[in-house]
């Protein structure tokens, strides 16, 4: 644990050395919640509600949709993709400890940092906008849980799109292509419930939506009693299963490592 | 004992996308991708044994580097065998961390945007050092390398000598068997350059294993008991240091301008066992054995067969050797001469 708990403490040390470049993407996601919400209160506020959504309900969802999205997104993938394509990998490889441990151990460290702005923009907003409906102390434990195992699996998603970079050189249109489609089919864009039957059927079985949906229906409560539980269990399932699949895909990847001088 | 590196028939093959130049080509590629095999490698057997300390040299593109990669497991061979102190580099990657440790002249493993000192803090821990021994490290280590007021500072204000100084200290604070360098003092002014050399041979003196590539003729001559030559993959020379600065001692040159072009023959014919090339039409050089002929003779017998307009003496250098190993076509020629 030791090498580990020292990766994460001076990711986060690192972070703070970026906290420009940080602050900017926070605000771009800021943003998108802010134009989201001035969205859905034209929709709601008049006390209507679509799909089972009220106004404080989809408050709560946006807010936790806003959270999902700033974990593990502004560093991980880039500062990878950017060590594969130039090289540096080379001196992460002669490091004694493993490559996706490592790297999550750094994720974790940037976690935290997220954790703490989003916690603070958070608060600006119920504060600003009112409260959300409060759910019970057995959801909120649930809650916690399946944001807890978002930090995972969100990593594990990047991590392996990082990898591609062994292959394409070029990591700018990976990134591009895994936001959108992680922003659609994990429900950050519009909840699963407004989609079309056969695309929520798709989204259903694939890991993403475990980022987003699992987290703001445990919160709403929408998932009661032992489907709270199952989904939950989807969650950490999809975090064992890619955990192997990112291990194998790492094996294929370094063969393909090519560094060029130097 | 068995040696504690060991490459057996190592070959690397790249595949480099061919792509003819400008938009059509480009459009080519993307339909059909053609491809051309690189042998960066081929077929090297290397064995170093306990407190060597092995130059390996060659030209650009030679294939030191990924030598040096395939020996520290960042590579992963495409065919042959790599053992280091019993493990196989790329397979087992944490173990084999553990024995080396790694410079590379043109990429720092320090953390860019942190001091010094908290990259040598995050090695302590990933080592897994105990807090005496690193103790005695960094402070072994800050002494003889000179980076104490160093430690506060961010990886990136700091010189290319400062640098090199702290990647040093940081590839051995965990007290390694064996150190790769790649080209480590690249760059560096020859004050700096000396810092290092003085402690690398420091380094040797204390039992670690240096296996270094350069194209630096002074780290070879001042840090290294053996030499490698590679070229285009393949070893091309391997012995002691001593026997190369020895052949020096005796190797002398002289290197004249012509008013017509030579009688190449005849001057052969009267040289006897030197060896005579005519690198231009009106060049000559003379390669001989200080002991049994002076430049004097030489310069006499050539003048006496064709006007010299200028004449040059030279002591050969391990470095006009180097190239001669590196150019069979120079080495064919004297063979032929003689």
């Amino acid at each position: 644990m030791r090498p580990y708990r020292a990766m994460a403490r001076l990711a986060w040390r690192n972070a703070l050395a970026y906290r420009v470049p940080f602050l900017m993407s926070l605000s771009m996601l800021v943003f998108n919640l802010a134009a989201m919400f001035a969205l859905w209160q034209a929709l709601l506020s008049d006390g209507n509600s679509l799909a089972g959504f009220t106004w404080p309900q989809m408050k709560a969802y946006l807010l936790v949709s806003f959270v999902t999205n700033c974990l593990v997104s502004t560093f991980t993938d880039f500062a990878m993709a950017s060590r594969i394509r130039s090289g540096a990998v080379a001196v992460d490889l002669v490091k004694p400890v493993d490559y996706q441990k490592g790297r999550f151990a750094e994720a974790l460290g940037f976690a935290l940092l997220e954790t703490t702005a989003a916690l603070v923009v958070c608060t600006v907003v119920l504060v600003a906008f009112g409260g959300v409906p409060w759910p019970s102390p057995g959801q909120l434990a649930l809650f916690a849980a399946s944001l807890l195992a978002v930090v995972p699996l969100k990593f594990l998603i990047v991590y392996m799109c990082g990898l591609l970079c062994f292959w394409t050189q070029n990591y700018l249109g990976i990134s591009l292509a895994r936001t959108a489609i992680s922003g659609i089919l994990s429900g950050a864009t519009v909840p699963l419930v407004f989609f079309p039957p056969w695309l929520r059927h798709v989204a259903e079985v694939l890991p993403f939506q475990a980022i987003t949906n699992t987290p703001a229906m445990l919160f709403l409560g929408r998932s009661p009693g032992l489907s709270a539980v199952s989904a939950l269990a989807v969650q950490i399932l999809w975090v064992v299963g890619l955990w192997w699949l990112a291990r194998r895909l790492w094996h294929v990847a370094v063969r393909r490592l090519t560094v060029h001088g130097g | 004992m068995a040696p504690l590196i060991e490459a057996t028939g190592l070959v690397k093959e790249f595949r480099r996308p061919r792509r003819d130049s400008g938009l059509t080509g480009a459009l080519k590629h993307l339909v059909t991708r053609r491809f051309d095999i690189h042998r960066a490698v081929d077929g090297i057997d290397l064995r170093v044994g306990e407190g060597e300390s092995v130059a390996y040299a060659g030209p650009n593109g030679a294939g030191k580097s990924t030598t040096v990669k395939l020996l520290t497991g960042i590579l992963v061979p495409t065919a042959g065998e790599v053992r280091v102190a019993g493990v196989v580099p790329h397979r087992d990657r944490i173990a084999n961390a553990k024995n080396v440790g790694v410079v590379f002249g043109q990429r720092t493993q320090l953390w860019w945007d942190l001091p010094v000192g908290d990259t040598f803090e995050l090695l302590r821990d990933m080592y897994r050092i105990p807090a005496a021994d690193y103790r005695r490290s960094l402070g072994r280590l800050t002494e003889v390398l000179e980076i104490g007021p160093l430690l506060p500072v961010l990886a990136r204000k700091l010189s290319l000598g400062q640098r090199m100084r702290a990647d040093l200290a940081a590839a051995l604070l965990h007290q390694p068997h064996i150190l790769y360098l790649d080209e480590p003092t690249i760059g560096l002014d020859l004050d700096v350059k000396d810092r290092v050399r003085t402690f690398l041979r420091q380094l040797v003196a204390d039992g670690t294993t240096i296996l270094l590539t350069t194209h630096d003729i002074g780290d070879i001559e001042e840090v290294c008991g053996r030499i490698v030559v590679i070229d285009e993959g393949r070893i091309r020379h391997d012995g002691p240091v001593e026997v190369l600065r020895d052949a020096l001692a005796s190797a002398s040159s002289v290197r004249f301008q012509l008013s017509a072009s030579a009688p190449l023959d005849l001057i052969r014919e009267r040289l006897g066992d030197a060896e005579v090339t005519a690198p231009g039409e009106r060049e000559l050089v003379v390669r001989f054995d200080r002991t049994t002929r002076t430049a004097g003779a030489v310069a006499a017998t050539v003048m006496g067969l064709v006007e010299v307009r200028d004449l040059r003496i030279n002591d050969e250098g391990i470095a006009d050797l180097i190239r001669r190993i590196h150019r069979p076509d120079e080495v064919t020629a004297r063979s032929g001469a003689a």
